[in-house]
C-alpha cells in the first residue's frame, strides 16, 4: 500500500482513529504501523474482527460477505483502507 | 490400546506417510511417521534433561505442530501434559506451575518472556524448552527406552478449569479416562481414517485437545488453525482441505453464518460430513443458517464438562423433534438426574445431573475438598460418580435438557469464567472500592462479562482504563466486555451484593441496545 497515501487521506485517518479507539487502548505499549497485522500483534481477536466488520459495514454502507472476512481485507489498516476504497 | 501414546504409535505403523497434521493454512503438512518421530525426539530430550515418568510438563503454546508434538512427546516420556491458554498472564501461570509442581515448560519464542517470569516464582521448574528448536533431541540423549512405560491408570494430563472460588482447578485425567472418552466420541461421530477435521478452538481447551486425540486415535487428519479470526479463511480452508468435520461453539457458528451477506449460500462443500456444537446451545436461527449454508453436514448438539470431557450427544436426526435437548449419554456411559435428597427424579423434574463411566476424572489436583464435592460414592466400593453441578431435566425417553448452573460461573465464548477471579483483579486496582462481575446474555458471546465498579471517594476511574488493567492481568476471554461505574451496588436483605438484580439490569441494557 503506497507511501503516498500514508498521511492525509480522510479514510485512512478515520479507520486508524476507529482502531485506536476500539482496540488499541487495551495495548498501550504497542506502536501500530499501518502495515502491521492486527492478529499477529494480538490487538484484535476473533470477536474484535466482528466489531471491525460491523463498523465497516455500517459506516461505509458496504455489505460484507463471510467469504470476504480475511486477513487480506481486514488484517491491517492498509488492508482495511484498500478494501473500503475498492468496495464503497 | 490403553495409553494415548499407543494410539500414535499404531497410527504411524498403519499409515506412516498419511497426513496427521495440516498447519499454517496448508503450508506445512506432517505425516504420522513425522509426528511419531518428533514425539520420540522430544521424549528423548526430556529424558536427557532428567524429567521423570509421572512428572508434569506445562505446555504454553498456540495451536500448531509444536503443540501437538509437545503433547505426544510429553506422553512418550511417560510424563503428564498440562495445556494452558497462551494468553495466560505470568502471575496465574506461576500459580499453575506451583500447583502442579511442574518439572518443565514447553513454550515458543513469543511466549518465552512470560514463561521465564512465571518460572522465577515456581522453584519446581527445572527446564524451559523453546519451540521449535529445543524440541529435538541432542544426539546423545536419543533412544533410551522407558524402564517402566505408563499404563492406563497413570496420569496423562491435568486440564485447568475455572473454579467458582476464583482459583483454577486442575482436572486430573488418566490415560484410561482420555482413551475411553476419545473412543466413545469417535463412535457416535462415526469417525474413521478418511476424516479430515478442521480445529480452530485452542488445544488448551479440552474441546480442541480432543480433536487431536480423536484424529490420532482413528488415523484421521487434523487441520489445525491458530484460531478463528477470519471466517473467510475458515470457509476457504473447509473447501480447499476437503474438510469432513468442523467442531465449533455458538460464537463461531454465528460468525460463520451471520457475517455480512448472511444467507447467501456460502460455497459447495460436499465433503463436509458433520458439525459439532458444545459449550452452549445454538439459537434456532443459527441452526437454520447452518443447515442452509452446509446442507451436506449433520449437526450434533452436545454437552460436557472438563471433569468427564463429554456427557451427552443428540443424534442429529433428533434435532428437529428436540431442538433444546443435548441428547443422551455418550456410548458406554450413564447419566441421570437427582433431587436434593439424592434420589432420581421422574421425567420432567429438575435436578442435578450425575454422570457415571470410565471418562469421569480422577479428581482435582491437590484439592481433596473440591474433589469430594464433585466425586461421590458410586454403585461399587471402588467407583466414584461425577456430580456435575448443572441442573437438568429429562423427557420420558431420557433425552436431557440443560436448565441452569448451580454456581455463578459465566460461560462466555464457550469458556468458563469465575466472576471472583475477575473481581479480585478489579479489587486490587487503585481507586476501586468494590466490584461485582456478572454474565449478561449476549447474541455472540452467549454471556458477556459485565463488571460493575464502585469507585472510592474522590477516585477518578475510567471504564476503558479498568478494561485495560483487566487485559494486562487476565486471559483474553476473561476481560469484561463492558465496565460500568456505579455509586453503589444493589444488596440483598442480608447485605450481600445482589447479583440477580445486576444480571436483570444487564439483561435489560442488552435488550434495549
Amino acid at each position: 500500500m503506497g507511501e503516498t497515501e500514508q498521511v492525509g487521506t480522510g479514510l485512512r485517518a478515520e479507520l486508524r482513529a476507529y482502531v485506536e479507539e476500539a482496540f488499541l487502548y487495551l495495548h498501550p505499549d504497542v506502536e501500530l504501523r499501518d502495515e502491521d497485522e492486527f492478529l499477529a500483534l494480538g490487538i484484535v481477536d476473533s470477536l474484535g474482527f466482528v466489531e471491525l466488520v460491523e463498523e465497516v459495514q455500517s459506516r461505509y454502507g458496504i455489505a460484507v460477505d463471510a467469504l470476504e472476512i480475511t486477513e487480506e481485507n481486514f488484517g491491517s489498516i492498509d488492508a482495511l483502507v484498500a478494501f473500503v476504497e475498492r468496495r464503497r | 490400546m490403553t495409553t494415548l501414546d499407543e494410539d500414535l504409535r499404531r497410527a504411524a505403523a498403519a499409515a506412516p506417510g498419511k497426513e496427521a497434521l495440516v498447519v499454517d493454512g496448508g503450508a506445512r503438512r506432517i505425516s504420522f511417521a513425522e509426528l511419531d518421530a518428533a514425539a520420540g525426539a522430544l521424549a528423548a530430550r526430556l529424558h536427557a534433561l532428567g524429567v521423570e515418568c509421572g512428572e508434569r510438563v506445562v505446555l504454553l503454546l498456540p495451536n500448531g505442530a509444536e503443540a501437538a508434538i509437545a503433547i505426544y512427546g510429553t506422553l512418550r516420556a511417560g510424563a503428564a501434559f498440562v495445556p494452558l491458554n497462551p494468553t495466560i498472564k505470568a502471575d496465574k501461570l506461576a500459580y499453575v506451575l506451583r500447583d502442579c509442581a511442574a518439572a518443565a515448560v514447553v513454550t515458543d519464542a513469543a511466549l518465552e518472556p512470560i514463561a521465564r517470569e512465571a518460572c522465577a516464582q515456581a522453584p519446581s521448574v527445572r527446564h524451559v524448552l523453546v519451540a521449535p528448536d529445543e524440541l529435538a533431541a541432542e544426539p546423545a540423549g536419543a533412544g533410551r527406552a522407558l524402564s517402566a512405560p505408563p499404563v492406563s491408570v497413570d496420569l496423562a494430563a491435568i486440564v485447568y478449569t475455572s473454579g467458582s472460588t476464583g482459583r483454577p482447578k486442575g482436572v486430573t485425567l488418566s490415560h484410561a479416562n482420555m482413551t475411553f472418552a476419545a473412543g466413545s466420541i469417535v463412535t457416535y461421530l462415526e469417525m474413521g481414517p478418511d476424516d479430515r477435521v478442521l480445529c480452530v478452538v485452542p488445544l488448551s481447551f479440552d474441546y480442541g485437545l480432543y480433536q487431536l486425540l480423536m484424529c490420532v486415535r482413528v488415523g484421521a487428519t487434523l487441520v489445525l488453525e491458530r484460531g478463528f479470526a477470519f471466517p473467510g479463511r475458515v470457509l476457504e480452508l473447509l473447501a480447499r482441505e476437503r474438510v469432513t468435520g468442523f467442531p465449533g461453539v455458538p460464537t463461531i457458528f454465528q460468525l460463520l453464518t451471520a457475517a455480512g451477506g448472511g444467507d447467501s449460500a456460502i460455497r459447495e462443500l460436499p465433503c463436509l460430513r458433520f458439525l459439532t456444537n458444545t459449550a452452549a446451545a445454538l439459537a434456532p436461527a443459527t441452526i437454520d443458517a447452518l443447515r442452509a449454508a452446509f446442507p451436506s453436514a449433520r449437526l450434533y448438539s452436545m454437552y460436557g464438562l472438563t471433569e468427564c470431557k463429554r456427557v451427552a450427544w443428540l443424534p442429529p436426526a433428533q434435532l428437529d423433534a428436540r431442538p433444546d435437548s443435548v441428547g443422551i449419554p455418550i456410548p458406554g456411559t450413564e447419566a441421570w438426574i437427582e433431587g436434593d435428597d439424592g434420589r432420581r427424579v421422574p421425567p420432567g423434574e429438575v435436578g442435578e445431573l450425575i454422570v457415571r463411566g470410565a471418562h469421569v476424572m480422577q479428581g482435582y489436583w491437590n484439592d481433596p475438598e473440591a474433589t469430594a464435592e464433585r466425586l461421590r460414592p458410586g454403585r461399587w466400593p471402588w467407583e466414584r460418580v461425577l456430580a456435575t453441578g448443572d441442573l437438568f431435566r429429562a423427557d420420558e425417553e431420557g433425552f436431557l435438557s440443560f436448565v441452569g448452573r448451580r454456581d455463578d460461573i459465566i460461560k462466555s465464548r464457550g469458556e468458563k469464567v469465575a466472576p471472583r477471579e475477575v473481581e479480585a483483579v478489579l479489587h486490587a486496582l487503585d481507586g476501586v472500592r468494590t466490584a461485582a462481575v456478572i454474565g449478561a446474555p449476549d447474541r455472540l458471546l452467549g454471556e458477556a462479562i459485565v463488571a460493575y465498579v464502585v469507585p472510592c471517594e474522590g477516585a477518578e476511574l475510567r471504564p476503558a482504563a479498568l478494561r485495560r488493567a483487566c487485559a494486562e492481568r487476565l486471559e483474553d476471554y476473561m476481560v469484561p466486555a463492558r465496565v460500568e461505574l456505579r455509586e453503589a451496588l444493589p444488596t440483598t436483605p442480608n447485605g450481600k451484593i445482589d447479583r440477580r438484580a445486576l444480571a436483570e439490569q444487564a439483561a435489560f441494557a442488552e435488550a434495549v441496545r
